[in-house]
């Protein structure tokens, strides 16, 4: 049998792990360095079937499995194909006690906690379980042969046992050097390992020359050729080998306790033992993962990192795929032979094993995007879709000016179910709502509806919509897509903090919305059974197209306009029903590009394109909608307050010959930067390019000429388009 | 996995104490989806309410699917990070598969009901 390394095939045995196949074949995996075999260092790490990473001591050897080496330098290279990896399953599990790790104190905890009566969860290694991380949960994440494990424990049991000490000397980057346990489990692989000289606790069953004393150096060209040690006498001998085999002593294998500081995470047999302290060493690299040297802590030593997270952080020691589990033995060391105090070892991140992406992605899904009820028909008739306020909407039908025109000559229908909505009803209703909204909600008669802008405790807008008054009481409110979730969370906690007796019913994915525009939307909805007259900003229940609806008049577009909103299961007869009844009269659907345009002719400000953070009603000149004679309401002190100040920049009409320019272009006054454009399109209708954007005042003035892409554009009064509305409110 | 359509409800936001006081009829499922909402389907906008102020509105919001006890367990041993109720029946709520839920669990068989615009997304993650 036979694997493939770095393009040349190695013979190996039944039974056999990578490492102990290509140590048979003279190779070290990773060019040299001490080899614990217990997968605790990162000296065997190599690159398995694609996957970094991976401890070879670990992985049974397969024939044809394709083993790489990493680079001497630097990082192995991520895959540049492009096919994915196949998905890895995930389960999650619950439990009362996780128990990782099933040697003899493992496997006695484990039993304890059963005869307890709780539920318990273990994890083996040698069963191919092996745990990767702890979390906040605590939740441990483990790789196993069926997936990957979730596991939520109320208590993690830490049973991992304890792991060798690695030399650091001079030279310990040589193949050839084994910790004790690994000289056994080597020669029991039935690996050559020539003459063995053992430094400290000698390997069971094996022939070597045991040695007592301090290792001064390894020497070699790329194999350890000999060891030099300073005996217990003081004297340094040389002692010419094949192999070492070192046995410094054990430190608690106790990354995952580490991982899991502040949490219900507790250590049991060898896993909690007291560390073994090494000799502090002279020179060698103490930590392989990050290449730290003694040299290395001196400096930050004496620079004054003088503790162990400093001292890791200065370094980077501790930091690499062991997290710790190499190098904190000498990291403690030094710092007590420099005169500082022994310290604990480090918090430890996750992971303890390299996880490949799909193991890493196992179980994490991509925010979903919900679709209206008008999704299908979006597709049927061929609209490119796209993500817009978090919506699956139709951005075009592939006609954008066919659809612009039927808005502007005939009628059209679009799907505006994103909308955020809501109803309101209850003794308190009105008084929540005049302490939520800058308008006087009282003066909205039954029947009526008003826009409305929605202010936070600074006084600034973040949300725009409608309040429409039903009557006895009850009203309801409409908010932008992207905004409607924090919209009702927003009324939700101003109506429990206020401790206001209101009912709540949060609509927006039970009701469709269509709207439709354009001077032929009356006869269109006469056609489809509402005849009912309905002044601008008035709105009705009725049956439209055989539909209850409740109909809006209203203009976003700068057209008559109705929006129906009904509820969702019908949104796909009455949409079609809609396009039926109006294909005479040539109907088209419009999509949000055709949108965008059309609102933008009208001025009308989308909050989140043409707002910031720190927009007020006043910077985008809308102070119309604030009453502020009337009593409090959210944000009202700070608008007295920031209306004090001079107007800084405002938002404001730009137009320009010629194509339409980029959306965040910047605005120049001359050669000085005067704010950036939020909305920009061509306008039909007009004949040039219109604009949205934020510009700076000069002197107290807004800049009559600007330059935009390097061509001059002009301010102009909003809106661009119907000055005087007479269309909207036909 | 079935597909999910279109739940046929009636959703009531009235005072938690006049939920709690309510009969709901035998052949109803009144879910409490909050202290102050209840998601009743099929749909029963009869109800007696101790509250003159609640809102009864048809709703066609959510969608649902039952599944067989062991193919529900699967499926949401995979996808629910959570720890179901014990005991049976059950009302439960929370996400799975990345999406909000609401699941019923009955001894031999798990409703699942999530909001109908995340259909396509679910019946995805389902498969």
């Amino acid at each position: 049998m036979r694997l493939i390394f770095d393009g040349k095939p190695i013979e190996f045995n039944a039974g056999d792990t990578v490492l102990a196949a290509l140590l048979k074949a003279g190779i070290h995996p990773a060019g040299g360095g001490p080899l614990c075999c217990g997968g605790d260092c990162p000296h065997c790490l190599a690159t398995i079937g694609g996957a970094s990473y991976a401890r070879t001591c670990q992985t049974p050897a397969r024939p044809g499995m394709i083993v790489e080496r990493h680079p001497a330098n630097g990082y192995p290279p991520l895959p540049t194909n492009n096919l994915p990896g196949p998905e890895v399953s995930t389960r999650h599990l619950h439990c009362d006690v996780i128990v990782i790790g099933q040697g003899r104190s493992g496997r006695a905890a484990a039993e304890e906690a059963k005869q307890a009566g709780k539920r318990v969860v273990t994890l083996d290694e040698k069963e191919g379980q092996e745990a990767l991380g702890i979390y906040e949960g605590p939740l441990v994440i483990a790789r196993t042969s069926q997936g990957m494990w979730h596991v939520h424990a109320r208590e993690v049991i830490v049973a991992t046992g304890a792991a060798e000490i690695q030399p650091v000397a001079p030279g310990n980057q040589l193949a050839g050097i084994f910790t004790a346990r690994a000289t056994e489990t080597l020669a029991a692989a039935g690996v050559n390992l020539g003459r063995v000289v053992a430094i400290g606790e000698p390997p069971r069953g094996v022939e070597a020359e045991n040695v007592q004393g301090q290792i001064v150096r390894f020497e070699g060209e790329k194999k350890v050729e000999a060891v030099v040690v300073r005996g217990p006498d003081g004297n340094e001998k040389r002692f010419a080998c094949d192999s070492v085999s070192v046995g410094l002593g054990l430190n608690p294998r106790d990354t995952l306790l580490r991982m899991g500081n502040g949490l219900n995470v507790r250590a049991v047999g060898e896993a909690a033992r007291e560390p073994d302290l090494p000799i502090c060493p002279t020179s060698g690299t103490v930590c392989s993962c990050s290449g730290v040297t003694v040299e290395d802590l001196d400096r930050v030593w004496n620079s004054g990192f003088r503790e162990m997270e400093l001292i890791k952080r200065a370094t980077l020691a501790g930091t690499g795929t062991c997290q710790g589990g190499m190098c904190t033995p000498y990291l403690r060391s030094f710092i007590k032979a420099r005169g500082g105090e022994l310290q604990p070892a480090f918090t430890a991140r996750p992971v303890t094993r390299q996880p490949t992406l799909a193991e890493a992605a196992a179980g994490a899904h991509h925010r979903p995007t919900p679709r209206t009820a008008l999704d299908a028909e979006h597709r049927r008739l061929g609209a490119y879709m796209d993500r817009v306020g978090g919506w699956w909407r139709p951005w075009n039908y592939g006609n954008v000016l066919e659809e612009y025109w039927a808005v502007r000559e005939a009628v059209s229908i679009g799907d505006v179910s994103t909308l955020g909505k809501m109803l309101v009803s209850g003794p308190d209703a009105l008084k929540l709502l005049e302490h939520l909204y800058p308008t006087k909600v009282s003066t909205i008669g039954p029947g009526r509806s008003r826009y409305v802008l929605i202010l936070d405790e600074r006084g600034y807008v973040f949300d725009d919509g409608l309040i429409c008054n039903e009557g006895d009481g009850r009203y309801y409110l409409t908010f932008t897509s992207g905004g409607s979730s924090f919209a009702e969370m927003w009324v939700r906690d101003w109506a429990d903090a206020l401790k206001l007796d209101a009912r709540l019913m949060y609509q927006t994915m039970s009701l469709g919305a269509i709207n439709v525009t354009g001077p032929l939307s009356r006869e269109l909805l006469s056609r489809a059974g509402f005849t009912t007259p309905l002044n601008y900003m008035q709105h009705t229940k009725a049956e439209v197209g055989g539909v209850a609806c409740r109909v809006l008049r209203l203009s976003f577009t700068g057209e008559q306009s109705y929006e129906l909103h009904h509820p969702a299961d019908q949104s796909a007869a009455l949409w079609r029903r809609l396009l039926e009844l109006g294909a005479d009269l040539g109907i088209k659907p419009h999509g949000i590009e055709t949108l965008l345009k059309l609102r933008l002719e009208k001025g009308h400000v989308i909050v989140g394109q043409d707002t910031d953070f720190d927009t007020t009603a006043r910077r985008i000149d809308m102070e119309w909608a604030l009453k502020l004679d009337k009593g409090d309401f959210v944000g009202r002190q700070a608008v007295l307050r920031t209306n004090k100040e001079l107007l800084d920049k405002q938002l404001a009409g730009l137009e320009m010959d010629g194509p339409a320019p980029l959306e965040g272009a910047v605005i120049w006054r001359g050669d000085e930067y005067a704010g950036y454009v939020t909305s920009s399109a061509y306008s039909p209708v007009l004949g040039k390019a219109v604009m949205l954007g934020w510009v700076k005042l000069f002197d107290g003035e807004l800049p009559a000429q600007v330059v935009i892409e390097g061509r001059p554009a002009r301010r102009a009064a909003v809106p661009f388009y119907d000055k005087e509305s007479n269309r909207a409110r036909a | 996995m079935p597909a999910l359509n279109r739940l046929p409800a009636t959703r009531i936001v009235a005072t938690p104490s006049a939920l709690d006081a309510a009969a709901w009829p035998a052949n109803i499922l009144a879910l409490r989806i909050a202290s102050d909402e209840v998601l009743v389907t099929p749909p029963a906008p009869e109800i007696k309410l101790n509250d003159p102020h609640a809102i009864f509105e048809p709703d066609s919001g959510f969608a649902d699917v039952w599944l067989a006890a062991d193919e529900a367990l699967k499926f949401l041993e995979r996808e629910c990070e959570w720890e179901l109720p014990a005991e049976r029946p059950a009302f439960a709520q929370g996400m799975v598969a990345g999406i909000a839920a609401k699941l019923w669990l009955e001894s031999d068989r798990v409703l699942i009901i999530v909001p109908a615009p995340f259909v396509a997304d679910f019946e995805e993650r389902m498969t």
